[in-house]
Order: C-alpha cells, then sequence, then structure tokens
C-alpha cells in the first residue's frame, strides 16, 4: 500500500491522532491507551507492521528491517497515573522519559532503583521493554525486580494488565517478565507498575586504578571485597581504554558505589581504604561528582539513531556480553587483548558481581565486524552469550545481532505466535527472528 | 529387572512406570500407601494419585513424563507436600513424580555467589550448608525447614525477610527443566544473567508446576548482613500499629523485616510452643528487622523507636541477643499452627493490599468476622502488605468449614477491591481459582492458558490448577463444600 493511502485510512480511524511521515515512513503519535489500541488492532486487522518507539535510544537495538509501515511513537504519551507515596508504588504512562519520572520522585524522596543509559531521553517504557541496566543493578536489580504490573495491549488490541500494583502477588503466571527485555515483540506496554526505593541519603564512589595491568591483583581485590560484609552498590572494572577517555587515567580501575545513610558509606569508605592493594590508587569521589560520572558512563555508547561519529572512516558498534561473574575479568582482558591486535578501540565495562559487560568498539568496519566475532567466541567459549546492541549501518544484516539461538527457541516462538500470529510486532527483531 | 518382580499389578502403566524407576522402594501404588499423598497443605480437597514415583536424576524424570505424555497419563511433581493451596492434589489421579530423592547440593560457588541444587533439596539445608563462611539462602518461607527448593520455584514463595530481600523469583539465575513432552531443557545456564529470549526463568518460577518439572536449580546466596537488629513494638490500638508501619517505611528505611500480629494472633502464639510474653491485652504487635552495615544501624533503630513513640506505642523493646531475636522469630514463624491451640480448625489466607490501605482493610475483616461470627486472627508481611487472616472455625459444627470458607474468600474480595491481590506468597493451587477472577478478566486468564498452551499443550501436567474453569464457578464451590462436610 502506498503510503498516501495508509496515511488516509489512519486519518479516518484515528481523527484526533498526529500522524507525521517523512521519506516513506509513517509514524503516529497517540495520546491515549484507546488511541495505541485502535492503532494496533487496525494493523493486525490488515497486516501492517509496526515499530514502537520511545524516546529512539534503542533503535539500533535488535536486528533491525528495512521498513515497517508504521511507527507508533510514544513520545506523546507520558505521565504520572499514580503515586502513592506510602506504598512507595508507582504507575506511569510508557513515553514518560526516564530522567522525568525520577526527577518527579525525587521530590519525594524515592526513585525507580535503576540506571539506565541515556536516562535524559530513554523512556521508561523503552526502558523496560530492553530490559536495560547499569552497574548499579549489583545492589538494587534489574527490571526483572522492580516491575510489578504492566498494562499491556496485545496485537488484537485488548489491553491485558499483568501483575498489580502490590509489591508481592503470585496470582496466576508472572507474566510481566514476559515482556521484560521483549523489545517490544509481543505488544505495546502502555503503563508500567514499580516498586520504588527510598533516595539515598549519601553516595560516594571510590575508584581504585591499577597501573600495574595485572588483572590478578584486581581479582584478589575484588573477591576480598564481595567476601566481605561491604555491601557496594556497584563494583564496576573499566578496561583502561574507557578509564581514559572517563577518568584520563590509562589503567584498569574499579569503581565501588557506596548509597546508604552517611555513618554507613565513611564506614564502608574506611574498611576499603584498608583493603586498597599497594600498588593501586584510590581516589574518592563526593556525591556531585561521583553523579557526574556514572552520567558520563550512561553515555558512554551510542544513542540508537546517530550513527555517526567525528571522524567519518570510524565505525561504532556496541556489545552486551554475559558470563559468570567474575569472567567478567577474562572478558575486559580480552578487549585489550582485541584493542592489541587489530586496529579497534574497545572500551569496555563490566560488573563484577552482576556478570554484564558493556563493550564500544571503534574503527574500520572490517576490524569491527572482525572483533564482534572474536568476542562473542569467546563469550560463548566461558559459557556465556554477546549481543550486538549497534552496529555500523555497513554491517548491517551481515552480523548475527543475537547469536545462537537457545535449544528451547521452540517455545519462545510459541510464545510469540500466540501472541502475535500476524506477527507485526517488531518484526524479526528479536533472538531468531522472531 | 529383579527389583520389578516384587511388583504386585496388572496395570501395565505401573509395571512400565516402575521400570523406569528401578521398581521395588521407587514406587507406591497400593492404596493405603497413597492415602499419604491424597492432600498438600491444602486438607480441603482430597483425591488419591494413581501412583507415586520417585526418580533419582533429571533422566529418570525426563523418562517417566515421557511415558506419560505418550500414554496421556496425567502428572505432577511434588516436594514436601508444603504448599498451602492443594498445588500438588492429584486432582485427576496423577501420576506424582515424587522429587524428594533428588535433595543434593550440587555445587556452592562463594566467589560467584550462586549454588546449584536439585529440587528435593531442603530451603533451610542451604543456608546452613553455607551460613559457616557466611552466607546465606535468602528466601525464608515459615516452612523452610522442611519445605525444597524444587517448591518454592514452582510457588514462587516468599517469606518474612522478602521485604528487603525479595520473593524466589529475585533469587533464581538458572533452571533445568523436564518439559511436559519429556524433553530437558536448559535456562540461564550456569547462573549467567540476562539471556536472550523472553523470560522464561521468570515465567517458570511461580507456574505452579503446569509448565514443566524443575530438575536443578541455579540459586543467588548473598552474604550475612554484617549487623542486625531486632525490635518488638506493642500498641493498644491496631490503627497506630499500621500507622507506625507506614512511617517506618516513608522514613526511607528499607527494614529487613517488619511483621504484625493482632489480638487474636498473639492469644494464639501465647497459647502455643514458643510463648515470649506478649502482654494479652494489647491489640497489635510488631516485629521489626533492620540489617546491613553496623555503622548504619543505630541511626535507623533510633529512627523507628522514635517512630513508634510517636504511634502511641505501649512499650517497645530491642533484642538484648541472638537468643531472644530467635525467640521472637520462632514465636511468630510458628504463628500459623499456633491458632490449633485456640481453635479446633483454622484456615489460612495470603492476600496483599498496597501498606496503606492496612486500616480500612482490617477494619472489613473485622466486620466480616462479625458477620459470620467466626474469630479471624491477623498474622501479616505489614511491610509488602501481604495479609494472613485466619479464619478460626470447628468443622464438628455443621455449615461452619462453609461459613469459614465464604469468609476466607470475602476478606480475599476485600483485598482485591483496594487494589490488591489474592495471593502474594502461597500460590492459586485450587483454592483460589475461583478468586482469580477477583483480580483478572475472562481474557486476561486466557491470555496466560494460552501461555500453558505453548509448553503444556495436552494439559497432562497438574491440570486443574490456577485458573477457573469457564462457567463452572457454582459448581466448584459446591464441589469443596461437599469434600469438606463428606
Amino acid at each position: 500500500m502506498v503510503t498516501a493511502e495508509l496515511l488516509a485510512e489512519l486519518k479516518a480511524i484515528l481523527p484526533d491522532v498526529k500522524v507525521l511521515t517523512e521519506d516513506s515512513n509513517v509514524t503516529v503519535y497517540p495520546h491515549t491507551e484507546e488511541e495505541i489500541a485502535q492503532i494496533v488492532k487496525y494493523c493486525n486487522e490488515h497486516t501492517k507492521t509496526i515499530s514502537i518507539i520511545g524516546g529512539g535510544t534503542k533503535s539500533g537495538e535488535g536486528t533491525l528491517v528495512e521498513t515497517v509501515d508504521i511507527r507508533l511513537s510514544l513520545a506523546e504519551y507520558t505521565g504520572i497515573v499514580e503515586h502513592t507515596v506510602g506504598d512507595m508504588t508507582v504507575t506511569v504512562k510508557s513515553g514518560t522519559r526516564y530522567t522525568e519520572l525520577q526527577e518527579y520522585l525525587a521530590k519525594h524522596h524515592q526513585k525507580v532503583a535503576l540506571d539506565p543509559s541515556w536516562p535524559e531521553f530513554a523512556t521508561i517504557g523503552g526502558v523496560i521493554a530492553a530490559n536495560d541496566s547499569g552497574p548499579k543493578r549489583l545492589g538494587y536489580g534489574t527490571a526483572r525486580d522492580c516491575v510489578i504490573g504492566l498494562r499491556t495491549i496485545y496485537p488484537n488490541g485488548k489491553v491485558i494488565r499483568s501483575g498489580g500494583r502490590v509489591v508481592k502477588n503470585v496470582a496466576g503466571y508472572d507474566m510481566n517478565k514476559l515482556f521484560i527485555g521483549s523489545m517490544g515483540t509481543l505488544g505495546v506496554i502502555s503503563e508500567v507498575t514499580l516498586k520504588l526505593r527510598p533516595l539515598q541519603k549519601c553516595e560516594s564512589l571510590l575508584l581504585v586504578s591499577f597501573p600495574s595491568g595485572n588483572l590478578d591483583e584486581v581479582r584478589v581485590f575484588a573477591t576480598k571485597l564481595l567476601d566481605s560484609m561491604m555491601e557496594p552498590i556497584a563494583l564496576e572494572l573499566f578496561n583502561p581504554a574507557l578509564a581514559a577517555k572517563l577518568l584520563n587515567e590509562n589503567a584498569y580501575t574499579l569503581a565501588i558505589s557506596l548509597e546508604d545513610v552517611e555513618s554507613s558509606v565513611r564506614y564502608q569508605e574506611e574498611f576499603i581504604k584498608r583493603l586498597i592493594p599497594e600498588h593501586s590508587n584510590l581516589t574518592i569521589l563526593d556525591e556531585d561528582k561521583a553523579i557526574s560520572f556514572w552520567k558520563q558512563v550512561y553515555t558512554a555508547g551510542p544513542k540508537g539513531g546517530q550513527r555517526g561519529s567525528d571522524i567519518p572512516s570510524e565505525k561504532i558498534a556496541a556489545l552486551k556480553i554475559g558470563v559468570v561473574n567474575l569472567n567478567i575479568l577474562e572478558v575486559t582482558r580480552e578487549c585489550q587483548l582485541i584493542s592489541d591486535s587489530y586496529s579497534v578501540k574497545a572500551e569496555a565495562h563490566g560488573g563484577l558481581g552482576t556478570g554484564i559487560c558493556q563493550i564500544v568498539l571503534r574503527g574500520s568496519r572490517d576490524d569491527v565486524e572482525q572483533s564482534i566475532r572474536q568476542l562473542r567466541e569467546f563469550a560463548v567459549k566461558l559459557g556465556g552469550y554477546a549481543i550486538v546492541k549497534h552496529l555500523p549501518d555497513s554491517l548491517n544484516g551481515k552480523v548475527d545481532v543475537w547469536g545462537e539461538k537457545p535449544s528451547y527457541f521452540p517455545l519462545l516462538e510459541g510464545i510469540k505466535v500466540k501472541m502475535d500470529p500476524n506477527r507485526i510486532m517488531n518484526p524479526k527483531r528479536y533472538i531468531g527472528g522472531i | 529387572m529383579a527389583a520389578v518382580k516384587t511388583i504386585k499389578t496388572k496395570d501395565k502403566h505401573i509395571l512400565n512406570l516402575a521400570a523406569i524407576v528401578g521398581g521395588g522402594r521407587s514406587i507406591l501404588y497400593h492404596k493405603e500407601d497413597l492415602l499419604a499423598y491424597d492432600c498438600d497443605g491444602f486438607t480441603i480437597h482430597k483425591h488419591l494419585p494413581k501412583a507415586v514415583v520417585f526418580p533419582k536424576d533429571t533422566q529418570e524424570v525426563a523418562a517417566l513424563v515421557k511415558y506419560c505424555h505418550e500414554n496421556e497419563l496425567p502428572f505432577l511433581a511434588r516436594g514436601a507436600g508444603t504448599g498451602l493451596s492443594g498445588g500438588a492434589i492429584p486432582l485427576n489421579e496423577e501420576v506424582i513424580i515424587s522429587m524428594v530423592r533428588m535433595k543434593r547440593l550440587l555445587s556452592v560457588d562463594m566467589e560467584n555467589r550462586r549454588a546449584v541444587v536439585e529440587p528435593g533439596f531442603v530451603n533451610l539445608k542451604l543456608t546452613n550448608s553455607i551460613s559457616d563462611k557466611g552466607y546465606y539462602y535468602a528466601p525464608d518461607p515459615s516452612s523452610q525447614y522442611c519445605c525444597t527448593i524444587g517448591g518454592n520455584v514452582a510457588e514462587n514463595a516468599g517469606g518474612a525477610h522478602c521485604l528487603k530481600y525479595g520473593v524466589t523469583t529475585n533469587h533464581i539465575l538458572g533452571l533445568e527443566v523436564v518439559m511436559p513432552n519429556g524433553d530437558i531443557i536448559d535456562i540461564g545456564k550456569d547462573g549467567v544473567a540476562d539471556e536472550p529470549g523472553y523470560d522464561l526463568l521468570g515465567l517458570i518460577t511461580g507456574s505452579e508446576g503446569t509448565l514443566g518439572i524443575v530438575t536443578k536449580i541455579v540459586v543467588r546466596i548473598l552474604k550475612n548482613p554484617e549487623a542486625k537488629q531486632t525490635v518488638l513494638a506493642y500498641f493498644d490500638k491496631v490503627s497506630d500499629g499500621s500507622q507506625a508501619v507506614s512511617d517506618i517505611i516513608s522514613s526511607g528505611i528499607v527494614p529487613a523485616a517488619l511483621e504484625m500480629m493482632d489480638k487474636t494472633a498473639i492469644e494464639g502464639v501465647e497459647a502455643a510452643a514458643f510463648p515470649v510474653g506478649h502482654p494479652k491485652d494489647i491489640d497489635a504487635v510488631l516485629l521489626i528487622e533492620v540489617d546491613g552495615i553496623s555503622a548504619g544501624i543505630d541511626e535507623q533503630i533510633e529512627e523507628i523507636l522514635k517512630v513508634c513513640r510517636n504511634r502511641n506505642v505501649r512499650e517497645v523493646k530491642v533484642a538484648q541477643d541472638e537468643a531472644e531475636r530467635g525467640r521472637w522469630w520462632a514465636n511468630r514463624k510458628t504463628g500459623f499452627g499456633a491458632m490449633g491451640a485456640i481453635s479446633p480448625d483454622y484456615l489460612v489466607q495470603d492476600g496483599v493490599i498496597p501498606r496503606s490501605k492496612l486500616p480500612v482493610v482490617l477494619d472489613r475483616i473485622n466486620q466480616i468476622s462479625d458477620e459470620y461470627g467466626l474469630r479471624i486472627a491477623n498474622i501479616f508481611h505489614a511491610g509488602d502488605g501481604n495479609l494472613h487472616p485466619l479464619v478460626l472455625f470447628d468443622a464438628r459444627v455443621p455449615g461452619e468449614t462453609e461459613k469459614a470458607l465464604e469468609a476466607g474468600s470475602l476478606c480475599l474480595k476485600v483485598c482485591a477491591d483496594v487494589g490488591g491481590t489474592i495471593t502474594g506468597e502461597h500460590g492459586v493451587g485450587i483454592e483460589k481459582r475461583e478468586e482469580m477472577r477477583f483480580v483478572f478478566t475472562e481474557e486476561e486468564i486466557a491470555a496466560q492458558t494460552d501461555v500453558r498452551e505453548v509448553f503444556n499443550p495436552k494439559n497432562l501436567l497438574n491440570a486443574g490448577k490456577l485458573f477457573p474453569s469457564p462457567g463452572r464457578c457454582v459448581e466448584i464451590k459446591k464441589e469443596m463444600k461437599a469434600a469438606q462436610t463428606s
């Protein structure tokens, strides 16, 4: 169908909804859940494909198909639906910007305990749909731990609630989990209910750098800290390339985040000081500096659609690697080796208590491609996985974004087909082309 | 095959199942042996299974399941049988696959904070096995001394300390599962986080044994908190107690546990095996525990004491040592059973409400108690709004069981009506199938049974649980009453 016809039909069924066209792309901007449902239902009945867009920060993530019929933007579907301060829960429309939500909650000394990338641009719906998380997941967990309810519009246009508004709930299947990280391939999340945490009363950041480059020293220190009764919120290792960029220090650097009442934070700082190995350097950042350091970390990777870089010949890719926690040491070492053997810059940080590593690769197209393959092989050999979160245009379709399908893939496909039989939602974007 | 010869039956299925598990003592099929398996912790419904088999490893489970699948035999998995909602009751004359022989702790990896257990491994044994190194497993249902981790996964079990540390699903890193057709799948292998693909780990946890049989579990283990303080606070008015709960939470403290008992519950626990001398004339007791870095604890305890005093607390005290703390917890954790000391029978309910609705819900429950002429004791995880109304009744009095069931169901309705839910940790099972309609529409229930169809298309695995049967609401209620009065 040509764009003009589709446009006319959409206008007819949704006279009040903004519809924009740009380079043969039709984008709709619903303001209400009913409007979203009508759009989805229309697409399902006419087998039109949809991609869902929040802030666009993850538009480079997943297998990207050339065209869809309709881009469903949730940019204008925003706002807090309900916030019961005493219950420490909030219900929010999915198009709400993450920072906007946090700023609102901060007035009540509360927060969503997630630290996703590009928080000023990302929407809460996008964060949940992509299951994005940051280094502080060590202390606070992920979307799996804080989402307690969702309203999801199924491809048939029905609104299906999962979970609820209470923090403990085992009525029926835990359907929330299906949508978290599903990359919009099962339905459109319209409302999210989250369990909140009190805003920390005090925060600090300890940076321990290891100029010797000896990762065994890092391991010994980290395992001592992990085996102590200290409660770091993040224990994130930065490889020299990334540490040089963020901290101007070309050495493996461990970032230890502390958040608690002040007496506890100071006590932990003193405890950790005593653990610091001889040849390493310690810097303690106060609250403001800690916050601005983390901001830099959250914006270190590519921001969705923005594919370019300052240097035209330099291509950028981003990877997420998951391994057993302490194998992060091996993964960051491998990144450094890759930087040495190809003309690629591999900037990596990974959690020694979480096993999740984020890597940005910069270099020529061929070197970036080769590095992705090598890192994936390495992760798989360690029993983990590698997901490509961003690719340069020239590698689109040439690199498998998700890696090998799991043995239980038929179950994943079964779920997809059951919920989206016409395969209209974000087609082919997820693992195995679902 | 020698062992199989000891099997005295002509039923070919029994013989074939016996052959899979090596016969002899690994299968029960005589009626007198099966009686112990006709219900679990939910005793109102009773049905005999066809047989009970005791596989020793994943391969045997897979072979048993494959056999049942091919021969259209209904089957279900059972752990210690402590479930409170009837999830392990063989409604359809199932073959019960008991996981109790698969009870090994397979590995512990302190550095990466994970342990691998078989499903029959008892919850508390895990903490006991690693406590010398300063580690523990967080989910702590009251039955933890005997319930199995496999059963905890099926029910997504909670416990007193899940306010701060989360429920079972927050601690499961990987599962090996035998699918309803006998295939073996491995999810979240080795406990690696965020494995790509829809989150089957999260979906299967809490699916009450209807999507597959878990045969291996990778769990997260935690380092013990450096310090721990426990407070007991007595209130003359329930409303003051529940206000104190709200105030503690809104002051920015995340207690490890925040438990409450009302007057009737206090009467029960004081008459039972672990009395601690709670005053008889108070309306509410709060048990509050704070843990974490030692340097921050005193500050939090001070804040809690202040909050309690502002809410007219009659007496508030901090546990002086581990022994005292242990006594307070034993008193609380045996609370359900303690009702046996003041009532011939009791029915446990498991609603959840938004914390802020606590006073109004308690009032409503009191009204229900008056309307039905039955005492209702309230024990709850107040911090996360998980209420356990215990309806006290005497089954020997004609009609009283029905009244208790109705009163219990009404309590759940009250929870649902204030924006809560019908179960926080005990599961739906048989007990709350119809109450699912209090919280979900037909379409939302269908969305869930659609998922079940993907995993369990023949519905041979634990059929008849978790979801209401369309249009059969009235019949089932009648059946439950009949079962009780017979």
